[in-house]
């Protein structure tokens, strides 16, 4: 079991300030749960790597391939020659790599999205409720008390409402 | 210039947006379920037993016939196609240009998009006759050696219109799911059970919000092309016919602009029902109207435009069987039709440059079922019309829709408004965290006098 301590505030400037404040003293397992995207959140604890848009080039070049192959694939596997016309007709089959290359593109997006977010989740999760509706809240994840302790200080201090601690399964 | 939503009074809150939204899904009237229960029987009577009927005793229980062997089934499918351009690719559009306007209303246009296409993809069904070989058209290997002919645009409207059908049920369950997790906390008994299972354990960290806006983006940017592809599809499998009146350049682009334009107005018409019966007077406001106005209106001079260069063209052509059509068409035995829907899709909504006229909603609801009439006008034109006059006279003949045909497009409009109604209690119709951004953030407590604005 692993303590998180959860700070509560009502402005979204206190959160991102505690964050700052916690993320520059060592704690970089800050998370900030907001019930609106927040602008500023990278600032104060640090950038995050996106991944997702290599799922969505990958997932449209595979889209691109498979589209052209089935098409052309076909055309080949089941001849049926119309007045002489090429048996791999290019701009029809383009069509079907575009529309193949946007379907795959979605669903590797999609892919992705859940992949690099963590859903669904699996485990039980330190959840805020408060969120949902109007508050901002930090969780730390602690390995102890005297760091529990130190936490909890450095959000009463950043003007946290309330902070109160909570139990996670690691 | 479209204007931005107007600031909500300070008097709305972060918590009264999830009041207004979870009142709307759990508070439900005698109205509603007497509407529903119309709806659905509605359905029953006028789609699925003309239906049932028509495979029973064969399609020849439609008034489709020689040489007029398409008829209000396909019209019906345009219509339904057509009326789903709006939702998405609008959405799609007004996220990537950051329009604040869109946050209030874009859920419900969404939606229409999603079940017009299930309404569009039924119209196939009902069309092709004998729907239990439908997965013919699916490329798959089978012992006939049948497989889709990849050249034919019909095959590319099974491919596109897959994908945005997938497409656009991805983007509004996406964009749904913090919803979902809001919704959650304040349900009971089977609507928890659901939404717990529909948010996937949302919890609003900033993670998940860093990683929802990317992949919100990405689908924004990938679903507007394939928007514009699947019309231009849908307008392919009459242009690269050589029937006179059809053969034509320009009909991938006068497609796209009738599809967004009905979309658009039907988008008018959902808002103001919506607004009306679940009392989102708040967040959909007269600016919204505003701004569907202008854009209606643009759309129209655009559609006009278009509509002036196919008679131009025809008339330019030097070909006999295109100036016979074009005459047909405007002087012919569907003429009146013609009229009408030049009436309504060019002439009415010209009254739209008036801004009392945009912000007077019972008139912009006239307007845009009207503007709908003469769109669905205009695909039977395309569809019904001109197979009856084709090139040689001994092969012209008149289409007229018979009871079970009328009968099923009523059917599919009550299926539409079945979908809808069982959606709006489902799915908040309001985003909810997007109506939050609009708001003013909530202010440190030591400095409550004033309202901080967002970081």
């Amino acid at each position: 079991m692993t303590s998180v301590a959860i700070g509560l505030f009502s402005a979204p400037q206190s959160a991102l300030s505690a964050a700052e404040k916690l993320n520059s003293a060592g704690f970089t397992t800050a998370e900030l749960l907001s019930p609106i995207p927040l602008e500023g959140v990278e600032a104060a604890l640090g950038e995050k790597p996106n991944t997702i848009k290599r799922f969505t080039l990958f997932g449209g070049l595979f889209g691109a391939c498979f589209g052209f192959i089935l098409a052309a694939g076909t055309a080949v596997l089941y001849l049926h020659p119309t007045g002489g016309r090429p048996i791999i007709t290019l701009p029809p089959f383009f069509i079907i790599a575009y529309e193949m290359t946007i379907l795959f593109g979605i669903l590797a997006t999609v892919l992705g999205f859940f992949i690099s977010a963590r859903l669904p989740a699996l485990k039980e999760r330190v959840y805020v409720p408060e969120v949902g509706v109007d508050k901002f809240a930090l969780t730390v994840r602690c390995k102890n008390a005297p760091e529990l302790s130190r936490v909890q200080t450095l959000m009463r201090e950043a003007g946290a409402e309330t902070v109160r601690t909570d139990e996670e399964t690691s | 210039m479209l204007v931005e939503a107007t600031p909500k009074p300070a008097s709305i809150t972060y918590a009264d947006v999830n009041r207004d939204v979870v009142r709307s899904l759990v508070e439900t009237g005698p109205r509603y379920y007497i509407a529903l229960t119309s709806a659905f029987g509605l359905t029953l009577v006028c789609f699925f037993f003309p239906w049932f009927y028509q495979l029973f005793y064969g399609i020849g229980a439609a008034g489709m016939n020689h040489p007029a062997v398409w008829g209000t089934y396909l019209s019906n499918f345009i219509f339904w196609i057509g009326l789903s351009h709006s939702g998405t690719l609008l959405s799609c559009v007004l996220h990537l240009t950051r329009s604040s306007w869109r946050k209030a209303m874009y859920r419900s246009a969404e939606a229409m998009t999603l079940f017009s296409l299930m309404v569009a993809a039924t119209m196939v069904m009902v069309h092709v006759g004998r729907p239990w070989f439908i997965h013919w058209a699916l490329p798959y290997s089978n012992q006939m050696e049948l497989w889709p002919n990849f050249r034919s645009p019909l095959l590319f409207d099974v491919m596109a219109i897959a994908t945005y059908l997938t497409g656009s049920a991805i983007f509004i369950y996406m964009g749904s799911i913090p919803d979902f997790a809001a919704v959650r906390d304040r349900t009971s008994g089977w609507r928890r059970h659901l939404y717990v299972l529909l948010s996937l354990g949302w919890r609003g960290t900033d993670t998940e919000w860093h990683r929802l806006g990317w992949a919100y983006t990405f689908l924004a940017v990938l679903i507007i092309p394939l928007a514009v592809s699947v019309h231009s599809i849908v307008s392919w499998d009459f242009a690269m016919s050589i029937v006179p009146a059809l053969h034509q350049t320009i009909f991938a682009p006068y497609f796209v602009v009738g599809a967004i334009y009905s979309g658009t107005a039907g988008i008018v018409t959902v808002m103001f029902i919506l607004r009306k019966t679940m009392h989102f007077e708040q967040y959909i406001t007269h600016v919204h109207f505003d701004n569907l106005g202008k854009l209606l209106l643009a759309l129209s001079l655009i559609w006009s435009y278009i509509n002036i260069v196919e008679v131009f063209t025809g008339w330019y052509s030097g070909s006999s069987a295109e100036q016979e059509a074009l005459k047909y068409k405007l002087f012919g035995y569907y003429a009146p039709l013609y009229w009408e829907m030049i009436l309504c899709c060019a002439v009415a909504p010209l009254l739209l440059i008036s801004g009392r006229f945009r912000t007077s909603l019972v008139p912009m609801l006239v307007l845009s079922i009207a503007i709908n009439i003469g769109m669905y006008t205009e695909r039977f034109l395309i569809v019904g019309t001109s197979l009856s006059r084709q090139y040689l006279p001994d092969a012209w003949g008149l289409y007229v829709p018979s009871l079970v045909e009328l009968s099923i497009l009523l059917g599919s409009i009550a299926m539409f408004v079945t979908l809808f109604l069982v959606f709006v209690k489902i799915f908040p119709s309001v985003s909810i965290y997007e109506v939050k951004e609009t708001l003013p953030t909530p202010a440190p407590k030591a400095d409550t006098a004033t309202k901080g604005a967002a970081p």
